[in-house]
C-alpha cells in the first residue's frame, strides 16, 4: 500500500491520509488550489470551486467544516479537491476507510458519471473487497 | 574522566540543539519575507485571513486586555508615587512612571498576554495539523501553506502586539497623568516636558521595533515549534511545552537586548 | 465575515486615531509646531557640556544645548535651541551659570531677576559663568581662611617659626660667643640651602597673589560682570588676599632674617629644617588656592567676550 502513496507528480490521490484542512469550510478547501497554485483572484478560486461541487451533486456542503461532514460529504470535498488539481490520472487509495456509512463502489461510478472528466480513475482497494466492485 | 566527558557531550548536544533551532526558525523568516515580497501572495483571501488573525488575536480579547492594563498600570503608578513621595524625589514620579510602564513594561507585558492566548494556540494548532497529515496533503496538492497558515498569523501578530502595546501605553500614560494631577489641567505643561524629554524619536521607533519583535516572537516561534512536532498525537502537549519554553525565552532575550542597547 | 472585517476595521482605524493623535502631541510636546528660538552662550570652558544639556528655568527644562564651538579667541561658544513659547523668560539681564550638582546631570540655569525687564533679541551672545560662584564661594572663603590661619600661626609671637627663629638667634650667639668655633659645630650647607628655597618659594607666592589680586580687581569692577552677592563675597576674598600676603611678607622678611643668621653661621639646625616644612606646607595650600581661583576666572581666559 506503501507504493500508492509515493505515486508521481502526475498522480491527483484520494485517501484518508490526505485530509482536508479542518477549519476550512469545503469551498476553500478546494478553491485552495487555483488561488495559490494558478494565483487566480480569491472570487474566480471560490467560483471554480463551487462549480465542481454542483458538477459532483453536492452544491449544499459549501460551507460546511470538516468536523461537521457526513463521510460521503467529507470523500466528496476530498475527490473534488482531486479533481481540480487537473492532474492526468486519479487515484482512489483505499475508499473503504473513508467512506464506511455508504455502499461505496456504486457511489464512486454515480460520482465518476456526474463529474465527466477525461482522464482515468483508478481505485485501490484490499483484495477481499474485490467482490463489492462485482455487483 | 567518563563523567567530564559525558557532561562535556551534554553540553555540545545542547549548543547545536539550540543552533538548530535558531537556523529552523531563521530559515522559516526568511521564507515568510519572501513570502511577504511575492506578489502573488496578495489577494483577497490572503487579506481575508489576516483580518481574521487580527480579529482573533487582538480584537477579541480588547475589552479584557484593557481592563487588565487599567488595573496593572493603576497597581504601578500608585507604587511609585507612594514611593517617590516617601523619598522625597516626586519631581521625577512622573518620569518613572512613564519609563517603567510605557518603555518596559506594558509591551512586555503585552507580548506575555499574547504569547499565552495567541502563542499556545498557533502552536497547538500547526502541531495538529502536523500530525493529522493536513500539512502533507497541502504538499500533496502543491499548495504552500506559507501564504494562507503562516504568514497572516506572523503579520496579526506583529499587527496586535504593537497595536495592543500602543493603546496600553496611551491608556498608562492617560492614567499617570490622572494619578499625579487629578483630573485638571494643571500638570499639562510639566507632563508634556517630561514625556518630550524621554520619548525622543529614536526612543520611540526603538519602542515601535521591539513590540514588532515580540510579535515575530510570539508567532514564529510557536509556529515553528509546531512544525517540528514528531507525528505522534501525544507530543502534541510536549511540542507546544517546548515551544511556549521558547517564546518566553525570546521574550527575555528581546528585552534583555533592548534595554543593553537603550542605557549603555 | 462582515462582523470580523467591520471590527478589525474599527480596531484599525480607532488604534491608529490614537496612535497618530498622539504622535502629534508628541510633536507638539517637542516643538515641531513652533519656531525654534536660539542664544548663544559664551564660556571660558566647556567643561561638562555636551549636545542635550538641558537649559532650566526655575527649574523646569525649557531648551537644549545643540552645539558646542570656539570663537574666534578660542572661547567656547555653546549653542542653545529652544521653543519660542519659552523665550519670555529669557531677558537683558538673565544670568546664566552651569550647574553642576554632585548628584544629577549638569544643566545650564537661566535666572531672570526682572521678569517685567527688556527681552533678549533672538541670537544673542551671553555669557556663561562657568561652575556656579555663587555655590563656590562658601568653599572658597573657608580655604582661605584656612591658609590666612596657617600664615598667621607661622608669623605668631609664641609661634614655631618665630620660637626657632629666637632659637636660632641665641644658639648662634652663644656659639660665637662664646666658642668662636661656628663651622664646626652647625650643620652641613645643604640644610642652609632649605632655608633659601623656601624662601624663594614664598616670594613666588607672593607674587602670585599679586597678579591674582589684580585680576580679582579687574573682575570686581568689570560692568555687570557678577551680581551684588557675589561682588560681596569676592570683595571679602581679596581682603583676605590682601591680609595674607601681608602675612607672607612679614614671613619673608623674619625668613630673610633667618636667612641672614643662618649666613653668619653658614648653616641650620633640625629647628631649621621643621621650619621649613612648615613655610612650605603654607605655600603649597596658598598656591593651591592660587590655582583654583585661577581655574574660575571667567575673564582670565576669554577677553573677547562682550557683555550686552
Amino acid at each position: 500500500m506503501a507504493a500508492v502513496a509515493e505515486l508521481g507528480d502526475d498522480v491527483a490521490r484520494v485517501g484518508f491520509d490526505l485530509p482536508l484542512r479542518a477549519n476550512l469550510s469545503a469551498l476553500d478547501n478546494i478553491a485552495l488550489i487555483p488561488l495559490y497554485q494558478r494565483h487566480y483572484g480569491a472570487a474566480e478560486a471560490s467560483q471554480q470551486a463551487q462549480a465542481l461541487l454542483t458538477l459532483l451533486g453536492h452544491a449544499d456542503i459549501a460551507s460546511l467544516r470538516d468536523p461537521d461532514m457526513t463521510p460521503s460529504q467529507r470523500f466528496v470535498t476530498q475527490l473534488a479537491r482531486a479533481l481540480i488539481l487537473k492532474r492526468p490520472r486519479l487515484v482512489i487509495d483505499r475508499p473503504g476507510a473513508t467512506l464506511y456509512d455508504v455502499p461505496y463502489p456504486r457511489f464512486i461510478r454515480q460520482l465518476a458519471d456526474q463529474a465527466n472528466t477525461i482522464g482515468t480513475w483508478e481505485i485501490f482497494d484490499f483484495s477481499w473487497n474485490q467482490a463489492l466492485y462485482s455487483e | 574522566m567518563n563523567f567530564l566527558a559525558a557532561s562535556i557531550e551534554s553540553i555540545g548536544a545542547k549548543i547545536v540543539r539550540g543552533l538548530a533551532v535558531g537556523y529552523g526558525l531563521l530559515a522559516f523568516l526568511t521564507e515568510a519575507l519572501l513570502a511577504l515580497l511575492d506578489r502573488n501572495t496578495w489577494n483577497r483571501a490572503t487579506f481575508d485571513v489576516v483580518v481574521k488573525q487580527i480579529y482573533f488575536t487582538a480584537v477579541q480579547i480588547l475589552p479584557v486586555f484593557l481592563t487588565y492594563v487599567l488595573v496593572i498600570s493603576w497597581l504601578i503608578i500608585t507604587i511609585i508615587l507612594t514611593t517617590a513621595r516617601d523619598f522625597g524625589l516626586s519631581a521625577f514620579a512622573s518620569e518613572m512612571t512613564i519609563r517603567v510602564l510605557v518603555l518596559e513594561l506594558l509591551p512586555f507585558l503585552t507580548a506575555l498576554y499574547i504569547a499565552l492566548r495567541s502563542g499556545s494556540a498557533i502552536n497547538t494548532e500547526i502541531a495538529l495539523m502536523r500530525v493529522n497529515n493536513e500539512l502533507d496533503a497541502l504538499a500533496h496538492c502543491k499548495v504552500p501553506p506559507m501564504p494562507f497558515e503562516f504568514l497572516p498569523r506572523l503579520i496579526s501578530g506583529v499587527i496586535s502586539v504593537v497595536a495592543l502595546a500602543s493603546l496600553a501605553c496611551l491608556l498608562a500614560v492617560l492614567l499617570g497623568y490622572l494619578a499625579i494631577y487629578g483630573l485638571n489641567a494643571s500638570g499639562f505643561e510639566y507632563y508634556t516636558r517630561t514625556i518630550s524629554k524621554i520619548l525622543d524619536f529614536k526612543i520611540v521607533a526603538g519602542l515601535f521595533f521591539k513590540c514588532a519583535l515580540f510579535g515575530l516572537a510570539v508567532t514564529a516561534i510557536p509556529i515553528t515549534a509546531g512544525l517540528e512536532t514528531p507525528k505522534k498525537l501525544f507530543m502534541v502537549p510536549v511540542s507546544v511545552l517546548r515551544g511556549m519554553m521558547k517564546v518566553f525565552f525570546a521574550i527575555m532575550v528581546i528585552e534583555v537586548v533592548s534595554l543593553a542597547l537603550k542605557y549603555i | 465575515m462582515n462582523t470580523f472585517n467591520f471590527k478589525v476595521g474599527l480596531f484599525a482605524l480607532a488604534t491608529l486615531l490614537l496612535g497618530a493623535a498622539f504622535l502629534a502631541y508628541l510633536l507638539y510636546a517637542r516643538g515641531y509646531f513652533e519656531n525654534t528660538y536660539r542664544l548663544q552662550l559664551a564660556a571660558a570652558s566647556a567643561d561638562g557640556v555636551v549636545p542635550g544639556v538641558p537649559l532650566v528655568f526655575s527649574g523646569i527644562e525649557i531648551g537644549n544645548v545643540t552645539s558646542l564651538g570656539f570663537n574666534e579667541g578660542g572661547g567656547i561658544v555653546i549653542q542653545l535651541e529652544l521653543p519660542e513659547r519659552h523665550a519670555k523668560w529669557l531677558k537683558q539681564d538673565s544670568i546664566y551659570t552651569l550647574d553642576k550638582p554632585l548628584i544629577g546631570s549638569v544643566k545650564i540655569s537661566v535666572d531672570s531677576g526682572d521678569l517685567a525687564g527688556a527681552a533678549l533679541p533672538e541670537n544673542s551672545t551671553m555669557l556663561l559663568l562657568t561652575p556656579d560662584i555663587n555655590k563656590e564661594i562658601p568653599v572658597l572663603i573657608a580655604q582661605v581662611k584656612a591658609i590666612l590661619v596657617n600664615v598667621e600661626h607661622l608669623t605668631r609671637k609664641e609661634s614655631d617659626v618665630n620660637a626657632t627663629l629666637a632659637n636660632l638667634k641665641t644658639v648662634t650667639g652663644r656659639m660665637t660667643g662664646e666658642y668662636g668655633m661656628l663651622e664646626s659645630i652647625l650643620g652641613s650647607p645643604e640644610q642652609a640651602r632649605a632655608v633659601t628655597d623656601s624662601l624663594d618659594k614664598t616670594r613666588a607666592l607672593m607674587i602670585k597673589l599679586d597678579g591674582l589680586a589684580g585680576k580679582m580687581d579687574q573682575w570686581l569692577f568689570a560692568q555687570d560682570g557678577v551680581a551684588d552677592s557675589t561682588r560681596e563675597s569676592l570683595a571679602q576674598i581679596r581682603l583676605m588676599l590682601n591680609d595674607a600676603q601681608s602675612s607672607l611678607k612679614k614671613a619673608d622678611e623674619m625668613m630673610t632674617n633667618a636667612v641672614a643668621i643662618s649666613a653668619d653661621v653658614k648653616a641650620g639646625t633640625q629647628d631649621i629644617a621643621a621650619l621649613r616644612a612648615e613655610i612650605d606646607d603654607a605655600v603649597r595650600k596658598a598656591n593651591a588656592l592660587v590655582n583654583e581661583i585661577n581655574k574660575m576666572w571667567p575673564f582670565a581666559r576669554d577677553p573677547e567676550v562682550k557683555l550686552p
